[in-house]
């Protein structure tokens, strides 16, 4: 017989385990999918999760997917580890590449050294100034930071809509709805000739190494800790609890606004409509299945991102829809949660007993 | 119709604990029973077992000779077992009346009546449709209690009740419960309170580390006895002796207002007190009468005006808890979860929250984490925390073990004041004992203490000076030798 027991601690082991049974489960099923759609189980994950990445330029093409879900996913793991359940980083992109791509815009035909950091500076503030609204709605007024920074998304998409439909949109674009293409100047430099993989990288790879250094070591750190568990314990300790709040929130947005600029300013080089395929969304994904841990959160961007490439493989192998991508994403989230709960419960087996 | 209700060799097994070994017990209607023990005695377990909650490893469970098979609350519902948890299961923001009626598939109307019914019979009043976070913990009581009668039960389980009442609110229950005993209601009434055991139930059932100790009727017990067989060992009476006749002052508050935007909350007004060195202030009161405001003010999670408090020549009023723990005051809130702790956080961690300068936790701007491990060690051996492991989350300590390590945390700086709110909050005699004895070797080290607090018996016990807080006022100070409870609880119910 096979008793369900709750555990006396959650386990350590447990926690990093998890993440991987989820991946694991996920192209159990991921295979079970397509064996009833009619195909071949093993090779359709081939070409799901192998051959979208077995050369150099599939490899490139998957850390371009990647850098913006880890900085987004970095810049959340502060709101999440803090109890703020902001789910608008889509919207905190767009706003982000909406400022960056409007400066970018400003300097249109112009070349030199600073309109690159000058850009990237509007994307980071354009990101905190979206993030903020929730926040200082949370902080002030108690409302609902999930509502708030989701409904935001939507606003900021309608925003950009009109923008590049409208007032921003090419002179001689024939009325496209798009801007102009920015000036070299405004754009992160390509690393190797002939691959879309851009300087965005660092950005990344930095707030991986600095959200590690702030949230475990600094004391900063430990207050927004704190403040995230109890505003009450952080009043008590005598910590400026409030503003930890609107501080985790500005992060938030800085870093998902720095994503946007990445995109806009790397592989798209002007705004248009479609300038992100949900990546603040699929972020969330990214920053649970990666443990809110710098290091966790590098892998599961990476898994994530393959996501990305394979269901556009399939699509042009296996003629099935690329909305598979989100289908496999919705299934790591899914078995992730499910397998939590071994976090706190164990089987045991037990013989029958006389 | 008679009820009876019998236990047969019931055991529940935890991994690393035997909740309840080998318990039998039997209950007939008419009487109240109480169930006593300390915490982690087995009782909650045991409850849980007869409400469905749990389902027991063995053993069986007979209502008027039927074998119960409790599978779920539900169960228990179906069989006329109700249950009120010593936390509340409501819904704060939905209407007392939503919150009634949520498990019940009757008509609103006919249940509206029916409530009403029983509210007047019972001498209840609250407002069927205001929501519950608007309602004091003494009426979210009734509420629960209330959603069990509707159902009419046979069986009536109170867990701890009184452990978030004031004492007016206290003796309104038991009222009730000696009502409802009377209507042919079989009462069990778990608690840890032997006051209120000789007070309210007619047997007792003494528990200890999951096993059944005694079974006796309440005539032939008295106090000691009790208390003897919860603990299993004799207990020290602890004496506090009178302080030294200080004149050296310590803090002086001076006409001290607080407004509050918030209004739950309670006003402040025209306070005016001091402590000197080596006293302990106590101040009681009946809950919600401004001790949390007056305890915030104090403690600076409230900013006053700066020359209002003045603590050892210094005018403090304007700062906040962690600048006021630099002038050596230390503060330990009412709330241990909530506020003074972090239950997900570790036990180091918690500790780091006192941080003072010359703690080093901090240096510039990084966690001293050596520091502060090495000081959280120092603490769990001073104040007998039991546990030797840091790392663990506090959750996973006990009540009594929990306030320890706070008292622990705030004492280490040796302040010169500890401000204190309800400090035995819950706890089980052991850990009160301990908490006692920690407060008057404070007081015995010529440190201050100003103690608030809604249980009289700590206050005299603890206080040399006393005073009552009503409505946002304090009534004159007085000595502890002049102050009866009876006295203490005219001046808590407002009369002069």
């Amino acid at each position: 017989m096979i008793k369900i027991v709750k555990r006396d601690q959650p386990s350590r082991a447990i926690f990093f385990f998890t993440p991987v049974l989820a991946i694991f489960l996920t192209l159990v099923a991921g295979g079970l999918i397509f064996f009833i759609l009619g195909f071949k189980p093993f090779e359709a994950l081939k070409f799901f999760f192998i051959v979208p990445i077995a050369d150099k330029y599939g490899f490139s093409e998957l850390l371009l997917k990647a850098t913006p879900l880890c900085l987004i996913a970095i810049g959340l793991s502060f709101c999440f580890k803090s109890n703020n359940w902001n789910i608008g980083a889509e919207g905190q992109l767009t706003f982000g590449a909406i400022v960056s791509g409007g400066v970018a815009l400003l300097f249109y035909e112009q070349e030199g050294f600073y309109i690159l950091p000058i850009v990237i500076l509007a994307g980071a503030i354009g990101g905190m100034l979206y993030a903020s609204i929730p926040a200082i709605l949370k902080t002030y007024f108690n409302t609902n930071e999930i509502l708030v920074s989701l409904m935001l998304v939507y606003v900021s998409k309608l925003i950009l809509d009109y923008l590049v439909v409208g007032p921003w949109s090419n002179p001689e674009g024939f009325n496209f709805p798009e801007t102009r293409q920015f000036s070299d100047s405004a754009k992160l430099p390509l690393l190797f000739e002939g691959l879309r993989i851009h300087a965005g990288i660092f950005l990344a790879l930095a707030a991986v190494v600095i959200s590690w250094f702030v949230f475990y070591k600094t004391y900063l750190g430990f207050q927004m800790k704190v403040s995230g568990f109890s505003l009450k314990t952080a009043k008590y300790a005598g910590y400026k609890g409030k503003k930890m709040i609107i501080l985790v929130f500005l992060i938030s947005g800085a870093c998902a606004g720095l994503a946007g600029v990445g995109e806009i300013t790397g592989p798209i080089g002007q705004l248009h409509r479609e300038i992100s395929p949900d990546y603040g969304f699929t972020a969330i994904i990214v920053a649970f299945l990666g443990r809110l841990h710098p290091v966790g959160i590098i892998f599961a961007s990476l898994v994530v991102a393959i996501t990305y490439l394979g269901a556009e493989t399939a699509q042009i192998f296996m003629q099935i829809p690329k909305y598979t991508g989100q289908v496999f994403q919705g299934m790591i989230l899914f078995f992730l949660l499910a397998s939590d709960y071994l976090l706190f419960f164990k089987f045991k087996f037990i013989g029958s007993k006389k | 119709m008679n009820t009876n209700l019998k236990i047969s060799n019931v055991t529940k097994i935890y991994p690393g604990c035997v909740a309840n070994d080998n318990v039998s017990l039997e209950f007939n209607s008419g009487k109240i029973y109480a169930l006593l023990g300390e915490n982690g005695a087995g009782k909650s377990t045991l409850v849980k077992i007869l409400s469905g909650v749990i389902i027991p490893d063995e053993g069986e469970i007979y209502l008027n000779k039927n074998n119960l098979k409790l599978n779920s609350p539900l169960d228990a519902k179906k069989n006329d077992i109700g249950m009120v948890f010593q936390h509340f299961n409501l819904f704060e923001t939905l209407s007392v009346f939503e919150n009634l009626i949520i498990d019940s598939d009757e008509q609103r109307e006919s249940l509206r009546e029916k409530i009403d019914s029983i509210m007047k019979k019972y001498n209840f009043s609250i407002d069927l449709d205001i929501p519950v976070l608007n309602l004091s913990a003494g009426q979210k009581q009734k509420v629960e209690i209330i959603r069990c009668l509707i159902r009419n039960p046979k069986v009536l389980i109170m867990d701890e009740p009184t452990s978030v009442l004031t004492e007016q609110e206290t003796s309104e229950l038991f009222l009730s419960l000696k009502k409802f005993s009377e209507e042919g209601i079989l009462i069990i009434y778990i608690t840890h309170k032997l006051k209120e055991v000789m007070q309210l139930c007619d047997e007792v059932a003494v528990m200890r580390r999951g096993k059944l100790v005694s079974v006796s009727e309440i005539k032939n017990e008295n106090i000691e006895s009790l208390a003897n067989k919860m603990v299993g060992q004799n207990l020290k009476t602890i004496k506090k002796k009178k302080a030294k006749n200080s004149s050296d002052q310590l803090i002086k508050i001076t006409n001290l207002n607080f407004t509050s935007e918030d209004p739950f909350e309670t006003n402040l007004m025209d306070i005016n007190f001091s402590v000197n060195r080596g006293e302990c202030l106590g101040i009681a009161g009946i809950s919600g009468n401004g001790q949390s405001e007056l305890f915030q003010v104090l403690s600076g999670e409230i900013i006053s005006d700066k020359n209002c408090i003045e603590f050892n020549n210094n005018y403090i009023g304007d700062l906040n808890p962690q600048e006021r723990r630099e002038y050596l005051m230390a503060f330990s809130p009412e709330d241990r979860l909530e506020q003074a702790a972090i239950p997900q956080m570790k036990i180091f961690e918690n500790v780091a929250l006192n941080n003072f300068k010359s703690s080093n936790f901090f240096n510039n701007g990084l966690i001293n984490e050596n520091k502060i491990k090495e000081h959280s060690k120092k603490i769990i051996s001073d104040f007998n925390v039991n546990t030797d492991n840091i790392e663990l989350k506090s959750q996973f300590l006990s009540g009594g073990n929990l306030q320890k390590l706070i008292i622990g945390r705030e004492l280490i700086t040796s302040p010169d004041l500890l401000i204190c709110f309800n400090p035995t909050w819950g706890l089980d005699v052991g850990a009160i004992n301990y908490i006692h004895e920690t407060l008057i070797k404070i007081n015995e080290q010529n440190k201050s203490i100003i103690l608030i607090s809604t249980d009289t018996d700590e206050l005299l016990k603890l206080s040399d000076k006393i005073s009552v807080i009503h409505k946002g006022k304090l009534s004159k100070i007085m000595n502890a030798e002049e102050v009866t409870s009876e006295k203490l609880g005219i001046l808590m119910g407002g009369a002069n």
